[in-house]
């Protein structure tokens, strides 16, 4: 592999379920150490395509080159792909120890460098103290570093990370997503990163793709993504508002859109429902045009409630495809 | 576990049941057979005589050897049908039970109509007639019924074993191999030695095989007390048999539900998985031929005791035999007409399957969200299990037959002899439905005012239907079939098919018996398809 050549490079995969299209003609790259996230909806096929890559489910058509070298026939065990869920499947009845040393010993590494390595991932991800509980002494969040301390030691060139956070508390979900990242970064290992969550997706991602019904819509830098979603879809994903405006369909961010009354220019809309959000009032209006958005207006305002007329106004917008 | 008094309560109806037509007969007829004895010593001493020695050893290897090979052949089709993708697979996993289900009797048909003197294959290749008699036939049709049940039990196995594990095992770099080691060998291996155990145990106490495939000198330590109560009236010897036969059981039951707790247990943890198909690996076209073999030679098996109720009496045409059973001829030998026998073995099976599924109901009310109670139940059902059919016939007949007022009420006992035997395999498909159930609608109807009951009936079993219907055939199913302990209970005139089946086999009206097989075969198997229809999953 030159240095230049990705470390992953995925080209024209399709795959379908009982005759149903799940991935349509897939291709992207992830480079050596890059941090790449899958960002889509619930059965969008994120997980399929993981699965297609790492070997699990053979795609019906498309190749998988990994390191220069075109794996699509090679069994999953041999594929040196690395691969967490959101359940970190640990052996229950083995220690932390004996689960983060369980591919070394499979590879027949010499015991001196297995310890020194468990050692040292059990040091990286902070397990110090807990070598010798079983998973069921352990807590969610710690039980998923065991699970990247286990994969780390198979010492892969590329790990699948499957909504790996899914069921992590909300408080220890930021601090335990930063963690892998330092993690695999200090290592120099790349990532594939599932999730459904757009803030977790362009917060980790050194690029994200948008995947939907298979396929991949948009691939760059988050910021790239987040400022040009493109299509429709892709704006309501990240959040946006999609109003139809005077140049075709914009994207417009809550934070730009405004409630004007009615006479004072605008597009015509109704309030569907509005109510206090802490120190803001969140309003849910549907244009004349049949738009629904939301905005969010400073508390101290005349309060709206359901039914009354006005316009909603904006200064900044993203124009969409189509 | 803990159980409450208050849990105890709730399951009083059903221990009732059994307390009251099992444990307490059992327990007298115990009793009086160790004062008749005069103790230990004289149980010891019949016990210890040569020819109950010998049914001893026979249950042992009878048992020991059919579970042993049923292991053996069924724990690849097993496996094939746990791990891989196929179709039809759903539909053939439920045909499973067929055998299961089926009166031992047509089994025992079956082995004849293939291997006997003048079977299908025996006719062709002499050597086959190797397993047409004896200790080789008697495995035979152990075989038959408890093959698919070991294949039952490792596929349920095969399809708890954690999938994510099992995927990160590969790509950790473990190869197939390796993850069947490390991840999937342990619940499939618990799966089939749960269904050698019940192997063992079904084929230590069979019946009819060493009846009517070997004679006295393969009696299982069933046969041998059925033998001693009804033939050489010699009531004190058959409950020491039965007693010693309690106590050398009692192990492989306790592990047999030992296992069988832990396999259903990991089941119900399970996440579903997606199947590899097996043309694409050398094991898996290896699987699928010998999980074809197997079940196909189950299959033929009874395929040959259809094909031979066809077959002409002498110069008589086509399908005479089916005449013959329906002539007065054999209505004044049995002393019931063949409707009759219909009528009656609908009768006790219908008795046997609303008694199974009332008392599953009440029992479900108890168990509902409690697995202390639950647990309890095991315990309900763990008593008929250890009683088999012909202990529990005859301590039934001593116990309640003078208290009902002899022969002319001796229905109530044979449908409650059928019930009970059914219970424990009935009660499964009421009881692992309800378990899994989410109490949030029961709580929400109770929360709008409904009681405890109206809750459960509104919210719980609409919810458990098909696991109801499952129980109430299940129980119908086996009572259709039961032979052993309705054999030794019933008159002349309640005759059942099953009875008659053997009576007709005895007296060497093979072509007549056929025919009956035939008829209890089409029963058996339109109960089965009615189980089938809607996809209900049916476990043991």
């Amino acid at each position: 592999m030159s240095s230049s050549e990705p470390l992953l490079q995925v080209t024209g995969l399709s795959s379908s379920w009982d005759g149903r299209p799940v991935l349509r003609d897939i291709s992207l790259t992830v480079a050596d150490g890059e941090f790449f996230v899958l960002l889509g909806p619930n059965g969008s096929g994120k997980t399929t395509l993981l699965r297609a890559v790492l070997g699990l489910e053979p795609p019906d058509r498309g190749r998988v080159v990994l390191g220069g070298v075109d794996v699509s026939a090679w069994p999953v065990h041999r594929r040196g792909i690395g691969l967490m869920f959101q359940d970190p499947a640990l052996f229950p009845h083995r220690t932390v120890y004996e689960n983060i040393a369980y591919a070394p010993l499979l590879h027949r590494r010499p015991r001196p460098e297995v310890d020194r390595e468990v050692d040292e991932l059990v040091s990286l991800l902070r397990l110090g103290g807990f070598e010798d509980r079983r998973p069921d002494q352990l807590s969610g969040g710690e039980r998923q570093r065991v699970a990247l301390a286990r994969t780390l030691a198979a010492r892969p060139r590329l790990v699948l990370l499957d909504e790996p956070f899914a069921s992590i508390d909300v408080e220890l979900k930021a601090e335990l997503r930063a963690e892998f990242r330092r993690v695999l970064g200090t290592r120099g290992i790349a990532a594939i990163h599932v999730t459904h969550d757009r803030e977790e997706g362009l917060f980790l991602g050194d690029r994200v793709g948008l995947l939907f019904d298979g396929r991949l819509e948009r691939v760059g830098r988050p910021s790239e993504v987040y400022a040009g979603p493109g299509s429709e879809r892709a704006a309501r994903f990240l959040g946006y508002n999609v109003l139809t405006g005077p140049r075709g369909l914009e994207a417009v961010h809550a934070a730009d859109l405004r409630w004007e009354a009615v006479g004072t220019g605008g597009l015509a809309a109704t309030v569907v429902t509005a109510g206090s959000v802490g120190r803001e009032e969140l309003v849910v209006v549907r244009t004349d045009a049949g738009d629904r958005a939301e905005l969010r207006r400073r508390a101290g305002s005349a309060p709206l409630s359901a039914g009354d007329r006005g316009g909603v106004r904006w200064d900044r917008s993203i124009p969409l495809d189509g | 576990m803990r159980i409450s008094g208050r849990d105890m309560l709730a399951l009083s109806p059903a221990l009732a049941f059994v307390v009251l037509f099992a444990l307490v007969p059992a327990v007298v007829l115990f009793a009086s057979t160790a004062a008749a004895a005069g103790g230990l010593g004289g149980i010891v001493a019949i016990v210890s005589s040569p020819l109950n020695v010998a049914s001893i050893e026979n249950s042992l290897e009878q048992g020991g050897l059919s579970a042993l090979l049923a292991v053996a052949l069924g724990y690849p089709a097993g496996v094939f049908f746990g791990r891989y993708a196929f179709p039809g697979r759903d539909i053939l996993r439920s045909l499973l039970l067929v055998p299961f289900l089926l009166p031992s009797l047509i089994v025992v048909f079956g082995v004849l109509d293939l291997f006997g003197a003048d079977g299908v294959l025996s006719s062709a290749v002499p050597w086959f007639g190797t397993f047409g008699s004896g200790l080789p036939a008697i495995v035979v049709a152990n075989l038959a019924f408890n093959v698919p049940i070991v294949v039952l039990f490792t596929s349920t196995g095969g399809e708890s074993a954690p999938r994510d594990l099992e995927e990160t095992v590969a790509s950790l770099g473990g190869s197939p191999g390796r993850a069947y080691v490390d991840v999937w060998a342990a619940p499939t291996w618990v799966g089939a030695a749960a269904g050698g155990l019940l192997t063992f145990l079904f084929s230590s106490l069979s019946f009819a095989p060493p009846l009517l495939l070997c004679g006295p000198r393969c009696y299982t330590v069933e046969a041998r007390i059925w033998s001693l109560a009804s033939l050489t009236l010699e009531p004190t010897a058959a409950g020491a048999l039965a007693l010693a036969m309690v106590g050398l059981f009692l192990l492989p039951t306790v592990a047999y539900l030992a296992l069988l707790g832990r396999l259903r247990g990991a089941s119900g943890r399970a996440r579903p998985r997606r199947r590899s198909v097996p043309g694409r690996s050398v094991v898996g076209v290896a699987l699928a031929a010998e999980t074809a073999l197997v079940l196909g030679s189950v299959v033929v098996l009874l395929a040959a005791v259809l094909d031979r109720t066809l077959a002409p009496i002498g110069s008589r045409g086509p399908a005479s035999a089916w005449v013959a059973l329906f002539s007065d001829a054999t209505t004044a030998r049995l002393g019931v007409s063949a409707v009759g026998l219909v009528a009656n073995t609908l009768l006790f099976a219908t008795g046997a399957a609303v008694v199974a599924l009332l008392l599953g109901i009440v029992l479900g009310y108890a168990v509902q969200g409690r697995p202390a109670r639950a647990g309890a139940l095991g315990l309900v059902l763990f008593v008929p299990l250890l009683l088999s059919p012909v202990v529990l016939a005859v301590a039934l007949a001593e116990f309640w037959r003078p208290l009902l007022g002899g022969a002319p009420n001796v229905w109530i006992l044979v449908i409650v002899s059928q019930s009970i035997l059914a219970l424990p395999f009935a009660l499964q498909s009421i009881e692992i439905p309800l378990t899994g159930l989410s109490p949030s609608v029961r709580e929400g109807a109770e929360a709008l005012g409904a009681s405890r009951w109206v809750a459960f009936v509104d919210a719980d079993l609409p919810r458990v239907r098909d696991g109801l219907a499952t129980a109430g055939l299940f129980a119908f199913a086996l009572g259709l079939g039961e032979f052993t302990a309705t054999n030794f209970l019933v008159t002349a005139r309640l005759t059942t098919l099953p009875v008659a089946l053997y009576e007709l086999a005895d007296s060497r009206l093979f072509a007549v018996a056929d025919a009956a097989a035939g008829l209890l075969l089409l029963l058996s198997l339109a109960v089965f398809l009615a189980i089938a229809v809607g996809g209900r999953r049916v476990e043991l």
